[in-house]
């Protein structure tokens, strides 16, 4: 179980979960990414960038 | 095999690659953060082949060029990166290998800008060289506000901003196609609908199925092999006078074209790198 760095919500990863997944949190609606596993701790993703692509 | 996973943020689509290539046999899938990277010129990764799938186009350019010159292939390669993450470049090699296009010029100064413009004529489109999912487009309809993005773009932008290219507007009739190659394959396409000009789906335009004709598959075969071969997306305009090639992306997107098209595009790609590293 983790924590929502923005609204504090209770949040749980999926058992496949990797370092670097976005997610979104189900309460507030923030994009987030899961930047540990071991221990689990979740931040804002990042804003987007100029050569961000395909 | 071990097969590098050069990435930094895990979307959809990374996912599905990752759980892919679990399911294989006798692969060892090497995590590669860019963000976490160090490269030092002298030292070899310990994989056998690595796919790229960053989100920055500069990371992924200059990572796979590193990786390379440290003697590991990757898919898809620098070179690849570097002609599709740049528009001009992409025109270039389209128009070397004869791959139809709509009309483009580029320019340097705001003044041989509007001349451009004004030449292939109203409406144009202004394009950042370097960008995607369809930001900082703009639809040039007159005099007027060519003059006034031109300015902004010079006075506003960084140095990037002043390489104006143009290309000709193309009436597409509220939607395009984007078609998939996987080496030799066209493995699938969608259509692109949107009430606006734009058609990118991450503007928001709807995926739909789309059939691969011969004439689809061959002109993405060829624009494919124009950048370089590899995995790649290729755009296309419908025209009166055939499909164009509007442009190839090298880190292609497709988690709204495997519910359409029904193809297992995660399989594909991961058999292609395999294949690639063995």
């Amino acid at each position: 179980m983790a924590e929502c760095p923005v609204c504090d919500a209770e949040i749980e990863l999926a058992a496949d979960a990797v370092q670097g997944e976005l997610m979104e949190c189900a309460d507030c609606g923030t994009e987030l990414e899961v930047l540990s596993l071991d221990p689990v701790k979740l931040g804002e993703a990042p804003e987007t960038e100029e050569d961000w692509g395909e | 095999m071990k097969v590098g996973f050069l990435h930094s943020l895990i979307r959809k689509e990374e996912k599905l690659l990752i759980e892919e290539f679990k399911k294989r046999d006798g692969v060892e899938l090497v995590m590669m953060d860019d963000r976490r990277l160090i490269f030092d010129l002298h030292s070899k990764p310990d994989v056998d082949v690595v796919i790229e799938r960053c989100i920055n186009h500069s990371r992924a350019m200059h990572g796979l060029r590193l990786l390379e010159s440290a003697g590991i292939k990757c898919v898809n390669s620098a070179d690849v990166a570097t002609v599709c993450g740049d528009k001009i470049l992409t025109s270039l090699a389209l128009a070397d290998h004869g791959v139809p296009q709509p009309e483009v010029r580029v320019a340097f100064t705001e003044d041989s800008a509007l001349n451009a413009i004004e030449e292939l004529g109203y409406p144009a489109v202004l394009k950042p060289a370097v960008g995607s999912w369809g930001r900082l487009l703009s639809k040039v309809n007159d005099r007027e506000s060519a003059e006034s993005i031109l300015e902004h773009k010079s006075i506003l932008g960084s140095y990037h901003h002043s390489i104006f290219y143009v290309q000709k507007f193309i009436e597409k009739k509220g939607r395009d196609i984007r078609s998939f190659v996987v080496g030799d394959d066209c493995i699938a396409a969608i259509y692109r609908t949107s009430e606006h000009w734009i058609t990118n789906t991450a503007r928001g335009a709807v995926a739909s199925g789309c059939e691969v004709t011969d004439e689809l598959r061959e002109t993405s075969l060829r624009a494919a092999r124009a950048v370089g071969g590899g995995i790649v997306a290729v755009d296309l305009f419908e025209t009166p006078r055939g499909l164009l090639v509007n442009e190839v992306n090298y880190t292609m997107e497709f988690r709204n074209s495997i519910s359409t098209s029904g193809v297992n595009f995660p399989e594909k790609m991961v058999t292609y790198v395999i294949q690639a590293g063995a």
